[in-house]
């Protein structure tokens, strides 16, 4: 028994190695001084008056979730479609389309964010709102066609069957059978497209421009000069963000 | 439905993602391809350039060791957690998993930004290790290779767990069972039975932890800086302060080759899919 103890131990020293060392950006986010210490020595809630009040970091904000707004519907109408499109299609193509929409999962972030960055230049598109939707969009699509596909595996055909024997139409039937039993997995879909452009660094770092820029990607830049804790207030806005979706995800795909 | 409005329906649910996909992926990656011979003293000599170099061999070289020694720890760290998963009452499992999970939903660069602020000079580890006298100056903890390995095996930690934990739950306990009632001792069993079934689980969390970590940029740059160069930061280099875009596209095709080759070998042991799904 002592092996099974250890190994509890050795489990729970693990979990919270995981865990906790995240929550170190929230107490520097209350720091009163201007100067990086953890724990701080005095609190203050200078910073986020600091981070609210200042239009740049409050365009940054407000440009990541118009980014990942925009990616979330775009994602998830052509995901969707995409997993039912994949359902319908032969084992051939499935396989092929699977390829496909998969690549950008085991492609290095590095080497796309160069290869779109490039394709932005040679269009002009540069730090525009559009080359960052098409980037992230490129990345969450994969998210959303798994989840839906993954839901769609787990209907019932003879359901679908049942309804057009009773006379429905295709889409009616798509509309009062198929959607109701895959909202799970459109919703699962829509919250990680989300919080996937939301978090999104390595291809925003680059397509970004002096207007249009995404919170990680300011918060990125700032690191990499003297910092003020009103970096770690926009990193734990990104926590706040991201606890919220991995929670809303649990409350919404309950089956 | 007929059968021709049903290939055609498919088609057209199809459309926009295929165009999404080929358009913001594959024209991208193909024009990428097709750069990396643009340069202006030959098609190759790019590729000549970044491989006949010392100095970017090394960079090769470090990429390389950095990812096979986090998918290593990574993987030692993860088969006892994901066994034990496998062994835990309900209640505990949830909180374990929820450990596991939660890290990635949030973004890579707070938490790496969370291990610059713990591992500092002046941060609470070495001010902690100063303060009990396990040392007499502050250690250098970041901007280091030691740096990089803890924050990589830290995002990577979820990503090596998951697969372990779907191979290990699907290994009937009787098995296990059955050979301690024959005698073998607890390593025996581990050795002979549990190993040897949870091989595929290992091998997808091995590929898919040394894919990524081979294209990290966000973790060594930050952690690493200048004396921990891995090739994402070599081909940012590249493109953010040279301009060098033939540079660029053939040091990109060289990491995703590298990146292809894995998937490749991977393939023959596990499938693509798995190693895709793996991630949440």
């Amino acid at each position: 028994m002592i092996g099974k103890l250890s190994l509890n131990a050795f489990v729970a020293l693990v979990a919270a190695f995981l865990v906790l060392p995240i929550l170190a950006i929230v107490p520097v986010a209350f720091s009163a001084q201007s100067f990086i210490r953890l724990p701080p020595e005095t609190w203050s809630l200078r910073w986020w008056s600091a981070f609210f009040g200042d239009a740049s970091w409050r365009l940054t904000l407000l440009a990541s979730l118009k980014v990942a707004a925009l990616t979330t519907f775009i994602s998830v109408l052509a995901g969707t479609a995409a997993a039912l499109g994949i359902a319908r299609s032969g084992p051939r193509g499935r396989a092929l389309l699977t390829a496909l929409f998969l690549g950008p999962v085991v492609t290095p972030a590095i080497v796309l964010a160069v290869a779109l960055y490039s394709m932005a230049r040679a269009t002009g598109l540069v730090g525009t709102l559009t080359a960052l939707v098409v980037a992230h969009t490129m990345l969450a699509l994969p998210f959303v066609v798994l989840n839906v596909g993954v839901s769609l595996d787990g209907l019932d055909r003879r359901l679908l069957l049942a309804a057009e024997g009773l006379g429905a139409g295709s889409f009616h039937v798509f509309r009062t059978v198929t959607l109701p039993l895959i909202a799970p997995g459109v919703v699962g879909g829509a919250v990680f497209a989300f919080v996937t452009s939301f978090d999104e660094v390595v291809l925003s770092i680059f397509l970004a421009g002096p207007t249009v820029k995404t919170l990680p990607v300011r918060i990125w830049e700032e690191i990499r000069l003297e910092y003020t804790p009103v970096v770690a207030v926009g990193a734990t806005v990104m926590l706040a963000l991201a606890l919220g979706a991995a929670g809303a995800n649990r409350l919404l795909t309950r089956k | 439905m007929n059968p021709v409005a049903y290939r055609f329906g498919a088609a057209a649910l199809l459309a926009p993602a295929v165009l999404i996909a080929v358009f913001a992926f594959l024209v991208p990656l193909a024009r990428l391809v097709g750069l990396s011979f643009s340069a202006p003293a030959g098609p190759l000599a790019a590729y000549a350039q970044l491989l006949g170099d010392d100095i970017y061999a090394r960079v090769f070289g470090n990429t390389f060791v950095i990812a096979i020694a986090v998918t290593v720890v990574a993987l030692v760290i993860a088969f006892p957690v994901a066994f034990a998963l496998t062994r835990l009452s309900r209640t505990w499992r949830a909180v374990v998993f929820a450990c596991v999970l939660l890290p990635l939903w949030i973004s890579v660069l707070v938490r790496t930004f969370s291990w610059m602020l713990l591992l500092e000079r002046n941060g609470p580890i070495n001010r902690l290790v100063v303060a009990s006298g396990l040392a007499d100056q502050p250690l250098a903890l970041l901007f280091n290779h030691t740096a990089v390995l803890i924050g990589m095996v830290h995002v990577l930690l979820p990503y090596a767990v998951l697969p372990i934990y779907a191979a290990l739950v699907r290994i009937d306990p009787g098995l296990l069972r059955a050979s301690e009632g024959l005698g073998a001792s607890g390593l025996t069993t581990f050795l002979r039975v549990l190993l040897p079934l949870s091989l595929s689980g290992i091998a997808t969390a091995a590929t898919f932890t040394f894919l990524l970590a081979l294209g990290f940029f966000v973790t060594p740059a930050l952690l690493g800086g200048a004396s921990s160069l891995t090739l994402s930061m070599l081909i940012d280099s590249f493109v953010s302060e040279r301009l060098n875009w033939p540079l660029a596209s053939a040091a990109s095709v060289v990491l995703l080759t590298a990146a292809l080759a894995v998937v490749a070998i991977a393939s023959r042991f596990v499938s693509v899919s798995a190693i895709a799904k793996g991630h949440p």
